[in-house]
């Protein structure tokens, strides 16, 4: 039966491809859009059986590369199985069991706590499951398709860094320092600032939540701007992900403290909408390609599964959106 | 009545079964009810086993136990005071505090295990915090008498404070030899949590349903003026049920440290699913009462549905509206059957 279906997968992507041909012939198309059909044409993942599992669809990003997953897994012709536990752990830890009971072709996990979802994806595994990761290293995945968080981290710390004029009190939200992209970003501010002297992480780091982000976020900074009503006694506040920078970016504001720069990572579509205002105190966001990067991770299971060797991490560009190229960044990101 | 329940022997009892005659009309359609539900449950598990695969194997119903074993224990624990506190929702018993007590007994077995305690020491520090969240109700109800509705909701706010400020709302990973056995498969292939939920619900099963104990509970829930006039300790009940709640919400502190391999944030969110199926319990019984195995039938009937639901791959959007839609229409007609029975 599987034969059948790769026997008529070969018919069907042929005749895709002559329609390609024929299309791109009568149309007048230029020659590059029909070599990019041919070759994508190779990919397929017909009769497959492709189970993504993501740890929530609340957030643009995780929202953004769940959907353009399900997408690209139909498109090549494979029957995606879709499970989103709404960021509960518990709910992801048993639907992970459940699809190692069904017995895919492959498991594709966005984002997760490694140390909550590791030893299910190792289950996986010794199941005979290959296992792709999205956004969190594990050793039990075969690859995982992810920005390049030590240049998200190290493109963020400079345009702070020079943003500040390479010196003041910066405000830190570390709450998750346990999930791998945060960290990375965390460090590459660390390294950083380590040699502009006179930059400064105050102490102690503020904490982010979820949920009740952007509230959080908002409270704590009017707490800490009360607590330091000196202007030019914070310069920047930064955070790992755009949510945090969003609440704080309001306090700043609400607290008429504009001299104040906030700064985050994920191109959330409300944040460039700060950015873009040249009188919001949003200074820049980093904005990952999460749609590009869910196409890229179903692409790696199809070449995966045709025998290919994949690299251990497949890195999807990310794109700084600062107050000067902040249009441009949201155009080619499909937003505003 | 008293002397009824005194002497009753320790076997099995349904509850109330000599202190009120229903109508012959209530008690037909009570039992339609009952059936009903049963067939509504055998149906979905024949359903689901016709058209979703993997669905009957044994590995799928052994995922399916073991992921209950959580939301059981709990349901289990509120169950208890359900039946100490009479089923009206508002001024009955309920105890909102449990999943938070779930978390926060989490937090405290996982940070015990991180400053290198042992299994013991770990084990002892998760039940002794659910117990004494127990106790803490069992004061806010019985002594200060505070409707449980409020006084639970106290406490949850109180114990869900604790956790943040215990694990400052990050994860606090943890893996013990305790752990490793309890998350992995024991005999057949099962989860070792299914064995556990199996085990814990015989047990609690044995003490509510057929020790002196666990009719007073009845009593006491059911017409309390009644118990006390017969001389029951109907104070000493009731705290005793909030405090096996709190038991409860400490042993699933462990369990949900071996699931998710630490302990994490956002256990509130098992509190309405747990009330839920708690609740629903009452149409797996044959009087319409909490019972505990009602509660562990009503724990995997949940189960079941999103496992079923997982394998046909239906969006798991549709999940939660057609739970909810099932738990209204079986929560709506036993509320209607029992105020034609009142």
């Amino acid at each position: 039966m599987t034969q059948d279906k790769a026997v008529q997968g070969v018919g069907r992507r042929d005749l895709l491809k002559l329609s390609a041909v024929a299309g791109a012939a009568i149309a007048g198309a230029s020659l590059i859009g029909s070599r990019t059909a041919a070759a994508e044409g190779e990919l397929s993942l017909k009769g497959k059986r492709i189970a993504i599992s993501a740890t929530g669809t609340d957030h643009f990003f995780d929202l953004q590369a769940y959907n353009a997953q399900i997408e690209e897994v139909k498109r090549l012709g494979g029957e995606p199985i879709a499970v989103d536990a709404g960021r509960n752990d518990g709910k992801l830890v048993s639907q992970l069991q459940t699809l190692i009971a069904q017995k895919p072709d492959a498991i594709v996990q966005i984002l997760g706590t490694l140390s909550v979802i590791d030893p299910w994806l190792k289950k996986a595994r010794d199941a005979g499951i290959p296992v792709l990761t999205v956004d969190v290293g594990s050793t039990n995945s075969i690859n995982n398709t992810t920005s390049d968080n030590w240049g998200i981290g190290k493109d963020l710390a400079l345009q702070l860094v020079s943003d500040i004029g390479g010196e003041g009190n910066i405000v830190v939200f570390n709450g998750f320092y346990g999930v791998t992209p945060c960290a990375i970003r965390y460090d590459q501010l660390v390294n950083v600032v380590k040699y502009f002297p006179k930059v400064k992480i105050l102490e102690p780091e503020l904490r982010d939540v979820i949920p009740n982000t952007v509230q959080d976020a908002f409270t704590q900074i009017t707490a800490l701007l009360n607590k330091y009503p000196e202007k030019g006694s914070i310069k920047a506040i930064w955070s790992a992900w755009d949510i945090p920078q969003l609440g704080a970016t309001q306090a700043v504001a609400a607290a008429g403290r504009t001299e104040i720069l906030t700064y985050g990572v994920d191109g959330s579509p409300e944040v460039l909408q700060l950015v873009a205002d040249p009188n919001s105190p949003a200074g820049a966001d980093v904005a990952q390609q999460p749609a590009e990067i869910g196409r890229t991770a179903i692409q790696n299971v199809a070449r995966l599964l045709a025998g290919q060797t994949l690299p251990r991490e497949t890195y999807v560009p990310a794109l700084i959106a600062n107050k000067a190229n902040v249009n441009e960044v949201s155009k080619k990101l499909g937003i505003g | 009545m008293s002397v009824d329940i005194q002497l009753a022997p320790v076997i099995h009892f349904e509850p109330g079964l000599s202190t009120s005659k229903p109508s012959r009309g209530g008690n037909l359609a009570a039992g339609a009810l009952r059936a009903g539900s049963l067939v509504a449950f055998v149906t979905i598990l024949l359903v689901f086993s016709l058209t979703a695969p993997y669905f009957l194997s044994v590995g799928n119903i052994g995922n399916v136990l073991g992921q209950s074993a959580i939301s059981g224990v709990l349901a289990i624990g509120l169950t208890i005071v359900l039946i100490a506190g009479g089923s009206n929702v508002v001024t009955g018993g309920i105890d909102l505090s449990l999943a938070a007590n779930m978390g926060l007994s989490a937090a405290v077995y996982a940070t015990a295990a991180q400053l290198g305690y042992g299994d013991a020491t770990a084990v002892a520090g998760a039940l002794l915090t659910g117990l004494l969240i127990g106790a803490i109700n069992a004061i806010a109800v019985v002594g200060a008498g505070i409707v449980p509705l409020l006084a639970t909701l106290a406490v949850m706010n109180i114990v869900a404070g604790l956790e943040l400020v215990l694990t400052q709302n990050t994860v606090i990973p943890a893996s013990t030899p305790l752990l490793t056995d309890l998350s992995s498969s024991g005999p057949l292939g099962i989860p070792a949590l299914a064995y556990v939920l199996l085990v814990f619900t015989l047990i609690a099963a044995a003490i509510v349903q057929h020790t002196p104990a666990g009719l007073r509970l009845y009593a006491v829930g059911e017409f309390p003026d009644a118990a006390r006039a017969a001389g029951l300790p109907v104070r000493r009940l009731v705290a005793g049920a909030f405090m096996a709640s709190g038991f409860c919400g400490g042993v699933a502190g462990v369990l949900s440290v071996s699931n998710l391999s630490g302990s994490t944030t956002g256990s509130g969110e098992m509190l309405l699913p747990v009330v839920v199926t708690a609740l629903l319990g009452s149409v797996f019984s044959r009087r319409l009462v909490p019972t505990v195995i009602g509660t562990l039938l009503s724990t995997l009937f949940v189960g079941f549905l999103v496992n079923g639901f997982q394998l046909l791959n239906i969006s798991s959007v549709l999940v939660s509206g057609v739970q909810g839609l099932l738990i209204l229409l079986v929560v709506s007609a036993t509320t209607l059957l029992r105020r034609q029975e009142a």
